[in-house]
């Protein structure tokens, strides 16, 4: 019975927070800590810091992998699935709706008005994005030089980012950061 | 090249439509659409909107610098991962509900695959100093990846003294005042389309 039950409620629990997680990751991980760690200890702290290292360290969605790891912890590899299901599938629906809204409205002149003044606010949110991310890797002048060139490199030229990422990779597995 | 970026925007920011239909319907197929997201997936260390950015704009022109800075604006109020979103957005504007799907499942399956196997091999072994190095190195690159795109989507908006002032307030209001990311939105956004409405009557 338990061990049906705790992968339901978990994904269960996902899908509601799924709707309301405006801004992301950030805004729900307080909720899924109280659930998993604190009220039914599937995770154990340490386990929960890990999983957000990661998540945040690896390729992809972090808060489809954060809920993935959680849910191979409680039931495998179908917990995982389960999981991940249950945390892009609301908000995604609901974000498809919303674009098919949007895409009915879309010569309204008061939109136009609307994105006018959106935009500006959400650039100013990118960069700052950009500027905690820095914040929190350049630890050192070295590293800090590795975001400044990164960020020339993306403006300047054409060169595939993909090459940036393996030459600062390589730079910190040389252990010159 | 950010030069060449702006001057490829069909109408410039009179474009502010969303859902604003180009020219490369034939190129986005359904395997097109998964491909190209789950390379953004794959790739996107630290920073998936650098890349999507890169992908969808500057290689496929999928979408317009405007049309990608507005998709960004609607995602961000809406639950959800904004990238994710931007996804289903593409894919449902090229092949609706069925593209949507393929685009989702492009930019998260593979990369969830690949993060679990790591993920979970990883946590056998925690603390070996050169992965926690090469992971360090590729986040201080993909934090300046960030930044330029940031900077990039800023461009087609530079003669415009108001909304340059509006990205600098939502910057100074997360770094220097400390604000949750929700009360940065609830300031600013109303004023700012205010502010946009106004200029807009007044231009006429």
């Amino acid at each position: 019975m338990s061990s049906l039950s705790a992968p339901v409620a978990l994904a269960a629990q996902l899908a509601l927070l799924s709707l309301i997680s405006f801004g992301g990751i950030p805004t729900i991980l307080p909720d899924i800590h109280n659930l998993v760690v604190v009220t039914k200890g599937w995770v154990t702290d340490r386990e929960f810091a890990d999983f957000f290292a990661i998540a945040r360290a690896m390729p992809g969605l972090p808060m489809i992998l954060m809920t993935s790891l959680i849910g191979w912890k409680v039931a495998g590899l179908a917990g995982a699935l389960a999981c991940a299901v249950a945390t892009s599938g609301p908000s995604c629906t609901a974000a498809f709706v919303v674009f098919r809204l949007g895409h009915r409205f879309r010569d309204a002149p008061w939109q136009r008005i609307v994105l006018r003044g959106l935009v500006p606010v959400t650039v100013g949110i990118v960069i700052a994005s950009g500027y905690v991310l820095a914040r929190a890797a350049d630890s050192h002048w070295q590293a800090t030089a590795i975001t400044a060139a990164a960020a020339g490199l993306m403006l300047g030229t054409r060169i595939n980012p993909l090459w940036i990422l393996v030459i600062a990779g390589a730079i910190g597995g040389l252990g010159l950061i | 090249m950010s030069r060449s970026a702006v001057l490829r925007l069909p109408g410039g920011l009179n474009t502010g439509s969303v859902m604003n239909t180009l020219n490369s319907r034939a190129d986005a197929t359904l395997g097109a659409l998964f491909l190209e997201f789950a390379k953004i997936g794959l790739c996107g260390f630290g920073s998936l909107l650098a890349w999507a950015h890169r992908v969808i704009v500057d290689e496929r022109h999928w979408m317009s610098e405007a049309e990608f800075a507005d998709t960004l604006s609607l995602c961000l109020f809406l639950p959800g991962p904004e990238n994710a979103n931007i996804s289903i957005y593409v894919g449902s504007k090229f092949r609706g509900p069925v593209g949507a799907t393929v685009a989702l499942l492009g930019l998260t399956a593979a990369p969830l695959a690949v993060g679990l196997v790591l993920g979970i091999l990883y946590l056998q072994y925690p603390h070996l100093p050169v992965i926690q190095n090469i992971l360090g190195g590729i986040a201080a690159a993909a934090a300046g990846m960030l930044i330029a795109t940031g900077i990039k989507m800023l461009m087609p908006h530079r003669r415009r003294p108001t909304a340059l002032f509006f990205a600098m307030l939502a910057f100074a209001g997360i770094i220097v005042a400390k604000l949750p990311l929700l009360a940065v939105l609830a300031g600013l956004v109303p004023l700012s389309i205010a502010v946009a409405g106004v200029m807009s009557r007044r231009a006429e």
